[in-house]
């Protein structure tokens, strides 16, 4: 079943902070942990080069002032308020957020109440008891089942009927999301689940009020608690655990892996929504990965372009997996590729067909 | 109890009867003939009232019951469609958020089964209509359970889209592996990350599901399309998982029938059109006499819908009424009753440990009963 084996725990790789590759995980195998992270994908061919040698401050910056984090940042968002395939919000409001939100137009709070204004919300979620379940859920965190009259409320509010729903008066739909938009509670929760997104552990409850605060007072600064974040000891401890990546993740990595490229929008939809029907989505993983690999579309070098295998599997492990070859992999997948029926295309296809390879 | 007939499951609906607490435990199923199980959670939220209250939508439905036991006051509960069906599977209602898209933290039937039984992943299946949400119900986070003991699962919306498919064309079919190639990426696949390799059994399975993938594509599951075509799909994922794993536990969870929030008669639309495609399911294994003499079926909502139209016309969930908080659970097999209505009140997570009793396995952590009056 889905990743059930244990997964290497690889080292911190905080000497990174100053520059210098860890022991085990080199440098290239944090930028690829930095990049999905915070843009959804591993880098580009242009942006490792760009990237070598520079504090990881400096480049965590630069990402996070980028169209592209955003757009991944709202991406994250969607899913997990489901709003994906047919009901992704297709409105400018929504559109528009990766650019509004880099050019500092608006802030995130703001962001998340023009998801939950959208048809799409709504229509994700129809009728009283599901709206307003939801709203209460997702954006505040609590268990609706423990507060069945602000759920009564809340209901009456959606219908059109004047009330107290979280403390405050309302009478519309709209009134529900706003209401709960206001409440202190949805800042606790998105900065808990977002801390736990991306540095993979509960948030401390008195960083996480102080940072509430924070948000509260400066509506934009979200990029700068993300950089703190990036910058703690909490998450050098997270890039020395690998854990497995998402479908929609190990989509996009596949494709800019492989064929140097994000994969289109809908190509991309369609293949995470087919791989989100599996519990166990490795079987047709590898069945992208190959059917990909067998394509032709894949620039694979030819044998006799690889002068030096040992050198090109070390960089293949480094690249696509984000550590170091180990001698016993390096003495295995050598020999291997020593006999002609191995073709470069095999090889790529071993690692990247390997549950490590799902992981980051 | 009483014989079936439509006034008798409309009475029974309208009961209060206290319910009938049997204590859950596993007990060897000495002398049973059922030997594989499938479950339809006909979920979306379904009334009795456009099921057995209404028998020309759903005359395979109403062919099970006249074939097993119906219990017309199975009592639901209102946790929104993912927190109610996983109860179903786990025997435990627990509050689950509506588009709460994680696991649960209670162990499955499914986990269960395979743990007690020792069944690997390729006996027991889900097929879920639902996407990505619906995958969680295949296997919980219990630290006693889990990954290495969940269903193995597929949605057959997700997978089987039309456009999914125009993706694989875009890449054309892949080449076959010459058997010494395929002995080299054993070999280097083996060698990644040093020893940890994944069990024999669990690569088997996963080969056999990438096949079973590909071939499904080209018996045009993809082209189902209309209202209702995800539990169609669904259905008939589940019904060639029968012919090619012969899985010993089946489920099916079926989402459409929530069209009802906008439209009543599209709702009525998905309910016949799932009781067309369960009656194929059915069929199927009917015509197979291994499979005919040693499976027992269940079929059962997760909740019911609201006694009133909304004012879209449609129906929503969560009014409180007995039209919401009952629905009607069928089970038919070799070691049940036939044809009888069981009018004492039931709940939907006595599901769970029914059928780990059934099969021999012990649902520990399941807080529901064994269903009373179920066996001939």
């Amino acid at each position: 079943m889905p990743f059930s084996g244990p997964y290497p725990i690889l080292p911190s790789a905080g000497s990174v902070l100053s520059g210098r590759p860890g022991p085990t995980v080199p440098e290239s195998g944090v930028w690829r942990s930095l990049a999905i992270d915070l843009l959804g994908r591993p880098p580009l061919a242009a942006e490792r080069a760009a990237w070598g040698g520079r504090a990881r401050a400096e480049v965590t910056a630069e990402l996070l002032g980028r169209v592209d984090f955003w757009q991944n940042w709202l991406e994250e968002q969607l899913y997990y308020f489901l709003l994906i395939d047919n009901f992704r919000p297709e409105t400018e409001g929504v559109t528009d957020l990766p650019a509004d939100l880099a050019g500092q137009k608006v802030g995130v709070v703001e962001a998340l109440h023009r998801i939950c204004l959208s048809s799409s919300f709504d229509r994700r979620n129809p009728g009283p008891d599901t709206f307003v379940s939801v709203v209460m859920e997702q954006l505040l965190g609590l268990t609706v089942q423990k507060l069945p009259r602000e759920l009564e409320i809340g209901k009456r509010l959606y219908d059109g009927a004047s009330g107290k729903f979280l403390g405050q008066a309302g009478s519309s739909q709209a009134d529900v999301v706003h209401l709960a938009i206001q409440d202190p509670r949805c800042l606790r929760h998105f900065l808990a689940r977002e801390y736990e997104r991306l540095v993979r552990r509960a948030i401390e409850p008195k960083g996480l009020e102080a940072q509430a605060r924070r948000l509260q007072a400066e509506p934009r600064a979200y990029p700068a608690i993300v950089q703190e974040w990036l910058a703690s000891p909490a998450y050098e401890e997270r890039l020395g655990r690998r854990l497995p990546l998402t479908n929609r993740l190990f989509v996009r990595t596949l494709f800019v892996d492989l064929q140097g490229r994000l994969p289109e929008f809908e190509e991309g939809q369609r293949l995470r929504s087919a791989l989100d029907g599996l519990a166990d989505s490795r079987p047709l993983r590898a069945l992208v990965a190959r059917l990909m690999l067998d394509s032709g579309q894949v620039p694979v070098p030819e044998r006799a372009a690889i002068p030096d295998p040992g050198a090109w599997l070390s960089e293949s492990f480094e690249r696509l997996l984000g550590r170091s070859i180990t001698a016993a992999e390096s003495a295995e997948f050598q020999a291997a590729f020593a006999d002609p029926a191995c073709r470069p295309a095999t090889v790529l296809y071993a690692i990247v067909s390997h549950p490590e390879y799902q992981t980051w | 109890m009483s014989r079936l007939d439509r006034r008798n499951l409309l009475t029974g609906a309208a009961l209060g009867a206290a319910a009938l607490a049997l204590p859950a435990r596993a007990l060897a199923p000495f002398g049973r003939k059922t030997k594989r199980m499938l479950v339809v959670s006909f979920s979306g939220g379904i009334r009795t009232r456009e099921t057995f209250g209404t028998p020309a939508n759903v005359p395979n439905l109403m062919r099970l019951a006249s074939e097993g036991v119906s219990f017309p006051r199975t009592r639901a509960s209102n946790l929104g469609h993912f927190g109610a069906t996983l109860s179903i599977f786990t025997g435990i209602s627990e509050a689950r958020g509506i588009r709460d898209n994680a696991r649960g933290t209670d162990p499955t039937l499914f986990e269960y089964l395979r743990k007690d039984l020792g069944w690997s992943a390729g006996d027991v299946w889900i097929s879920t209509s639902g996407g990505a949400q619906e995958s969680n119900v295949s296997y919980s986070l219990h630290p006693e359970y889990g990954a290495a003991f969940g269903a193995s699962s597929l949605d057959g919306d997700g997978i089987f889209n039309a456009e999914f498919k125009g993706v694989l064309d875009a890449y054309g079919r892949p080449r076959e592996m010459p058997p010494e190639e395929l002995a080299l990426l054993e070999r280097m696949r083996g060698a990644i990350g040093g020893a940890d390799r994944e069990r024999v059994e669990e690569a088997e399975t996963a080969a056999r599901v990438e096949r079973f993938l590909l071939d499904e594509l080209k018996r045009g599951t993809q082209d189902l399309n209309g209202i209702g075509a995800a539990d169609a799909k669904a259905l008939k994922v589940a019904r060639n998982l029968l012919a090619v794993f012969r899985p010993r536990f089946l489920s099916v969870v079926l989402r459409d029938a929530d069209v009802a929030h906008a439209s009543f008669n599209n709702y009525v639309q998905v309910i016949r059109r799932n009781d067309e495609m369960l009656g194929q399911l059915l069929d199927s294994l009917r015509r197979d006499r291994e499979l005919a003499e040693t499976t027992s079926i269940l079929v059962v909502p997760e909740f019911g819908r609201d006694a009133d139209l909304n004012s879209r016309r449609g129906l929503d969930h969560g009014d409180g009424s007995d039209d919401f908080r009952y629905v009607t659970m069928v089970c038919a097999g070799p070691d049940f009753r036939r044809g009888e209505v069981v009018n004492e009140e039931v709940r939907t997570i006595d599901v769970c440990s029914t059928v780990c009793e059934l099969l021999g396995a012990e649902a520990r952590y399941a807080r529901g009963a064994r269903l009373p009056k179920l066996y001939a």
